[in-house]
């Protein structure tokens, strides 16, 4: 391996693993903040396909919905300050849909978890039959979308979450219901069978009154409540922010352990090249030159070919982050949100530099190290 | 420029009988003459590429003094005894010297490069390329030069800057007899025009051309 091509690599492992656990970072924030419930409350039989988890962190799509007695005893729990319920609805990915999508619908006189971040989104005025997409919907130009051989006007386009719901389209009660409607008669006749498709929810959301605690809310309604599970979302959050401990832990050690090693290469790697050139250092001495001279010309020489390197290194890092981001979110089932330009800028300089110095650095030792020895052995060793 | 080692030794670390070093140069006295030619012959081993590199200022003597004009040129800072070595010496030192990276012009030029002085010595060095004979080859790259070519490049080099002291390991090693005889007269010449020469060499085709004629042997010189 070359200087070049062990700075190039430096470069890369740095760019990624700062843009990885910033990104990770970045997603939970965006998590946290779209999911403003004390508590999600989903139909016991949604476990293991649709839960509300997998929606927004994967975009696993399924159509589960809460049993109208369950709901009416959800209703009657003492301590609730307030909540919504929210229906779900998988689009058919058959002729009838533009995409194979989930579809949110919020109640607007109850809502106080989308509409927030809408209306800090995109404009949240929205009439009968429009929709919001996610960040990850292509629309045509016509501006609409078709669900259940019906168009739908797309009101607005939100920003990046690096979650499930960049895939996600989110209308109000009364649009998702005519959707239903539509479905029931079609392709999804089956799964909306027996669904009453103006009272029922996928999920309730609930806001707990100041001086209730959490957990033992949500165990109040699983023991009370049939057919459901509540989960406090702090839960929910915390087993991510686990995982990306765990993970951002996991690469910081990596990171450093590549590093270790790179500065062990590359020190060894630049005394070996000095090594191989005393002869030319010798006859630089011999010409008049001092030692002073060769180190700045050494130094030079490493610091060109160490930013070719860490460029090299940063064009490839950038190039492959956008492709693989979907794919390292998938793997690490993590929200994964990649940084803003500026914090990019900035990772992208110190992926620079700090190749950059350690490679100068390494050559000034190694050039410093030989134009100590006496220039009159170095010949004789050549000789 | 009056060149001067008084009691200039230097010693070797070598595990021995009774000691751990030996002498490659006894403490000695060499004082080479202005405008004329001094040729060191001896043995491989004898001391005289010490001796040498001792008087251009390539390699610190263990005992005793290198003067320069009256000046201890070991008690310069680095940086003035390069200056010195590239403004007032020429050096052809043992093998072959060409920076592989640079044309048989930009190796010829390196010292005048070094210290940013081009100008009318881009003429010198085409005249110095002439007259040994490889005007021809300025700009090919050094690595594609035989052994006798590299020889006269780098003789080339040393003589660029007009240097008053000449110190030469070799200079005809790998050099046909003719070119031996042009490199000489050069030399010879540059003594004519007030340069110490210093020449050291097994080569007895040069001996004709010395002034005075030194022999090493054990670190010990004798003149002849």
């Amino acid at each position: 391996m070359t200087r070049y091509e062990l700075l190039i690599r430096i470069s890369l492992q740095k760019y990624k693993a700062q843009t990885l656990i910033i990104s990770l970072q970045n997603g939970l924030e965006g998590y946290r903040a779209r999911l403003g419930a004390d508590i999600v409350v989903v139909p016991s039989s949604s476990q293991g396909h649709g839960t509300v988890d997998n929606v927004l962190l994967q975009g696993i799509t399924g159509n589960y919905y809460i049993p109208q007695d369950s709901l009416k005893k959800l209703d009657s729990i003492e301590g609730i300050e307030k909540s919504t319920s929210q229906f779900y609805l998988t689009s058919a990915k058959a002729s009838c849909c533009s995409a194979r999508v989930q579809i949110i619908g919020f109640d607007p006189e109850t809502d106080f978890t989308i509409l927030p971040w809408i209306s800090s989104s995109t404009s949240p005025e929205m009439a009968q039959g429009d929709i919001i997409i996610g960040s990850d919907i292509a629309y045509p130009a016509d501006g609409s979308l078709r669900f259940y051989g019906e168009s739908y006007r797309v009101a607005g386009q939100l920003e990046k979450t690096g979650t499930g719901l960049d895939n996600a389209v989110f209308t109000t009660r009364d649009t998702i219901s005519k959707m239903a409607r539509s479905a029931s008669a079609g392709v999804e006749r089956e799964s909306l069978r027996g669904v009453d498709l103006v009272m029922a929810a996928s999920c309730v959301l609930i806001k707990v009154r100041d001086g209730y605690d959490i957990s033992a809310f949500a165990d109040d309604i699983n023991i009370h409540v049939p057919k459901v599970r509540a989960v406090p979302s702090v839960s929910m959050i915390g087993s991510v922010a686990d995982g990306l401990g765990n993970v951002s832990v996991f690469i910081s050690i990596i990171t450093a352990g590549i590093w270790l090693i790179a500065v062990v290469i590359i020190i060894a790697v630049f005394a070996l090249m000095m090594n191989e050139r005393k002869k030319e250092f010798a006859v630089l001495r011999v010409a008049g030159a001092s030692g002073k001279m060769i180190i700045s010309a050494v130094s030079a020489e490493a610091a060109l070919i160490s930013t070719a390197g860490a460029l090299t290194g940063l064009g490839v890092s950038l190039l492959l982050s956008s492709p693989l981001s979907e794919s390292i979110r998938q793997h690490f089932s993590l929200p994964f949100l990649q940084p803003d330009a500026a914090v990019m800028v900035i990772l992208s300089v110190g992926a620079v530099i700090m190749p950059v110095m350690l490679g100068v650095l390494a050559a000034m030792l190694s050039a410093h190290r030989i134009t100590r020895n006496e220039s009159g052995l170095l010949l004789r060793e050549d000789a | 420029m009056k060149l001067k080692a008084e009691k200039v030794g230097r010693r070797y670390f070598r595990s021995g009988k009774d000691t751990n070093f030996f002498y490659a140069v006894q403490q000695l006295d060499f004082e080479p003459e202005e405008g004329s030619v001094t040729v060191i012959t001896g043995r491989s081993g004898s001391g005289k590429t010490t001796l040498i590199n001792m008087l251009c200022g390539l390699l610190t003597p263990s005992d005793g003094s290198v003067f320069l004009d009256g000046r201890d040129i070991y008690e310069l800072s680095d940086r003035e005894r390069s200056l010195l070595r590239n403004r007032s010496f020429g050096i052809i030192p043992q093998g072959q010297t060409g920076l592989q990276c640079l044309t048989v012009a930009e190796n010829v030029l390196l010292p005048v490069l070094m210290y940013g002085r081009t100008g009318e010595k881009e003429d010198k060095a085409k005249k110095l390329l002439e007259m040994l004979g490889i005007d021809d080859l300025r700009d090919v790259y050094s690595n594609e030069l035989s052994g006798g070519e590299l020889r006269r490049m780098a003789v080339a080099r040393a003589l660029i800057n007009d240097p008053e002291i000449i110190i030469a390991d070799e200079p005809t090693a790998d050099l046909d007899a003719d070119t031996t005889v042009l490199v000489m007269k050069l030399l010879k010449e540059r003594a004519k025009d007030g340069a110490s020469v210093i020449i050291v060499t097994h080569d007895r085709d040069v001996i004709p051309y010395a002034d005075s004629v030194y022999t090493m042997d054990k670190g010990e010189l004798k003149k002849q």
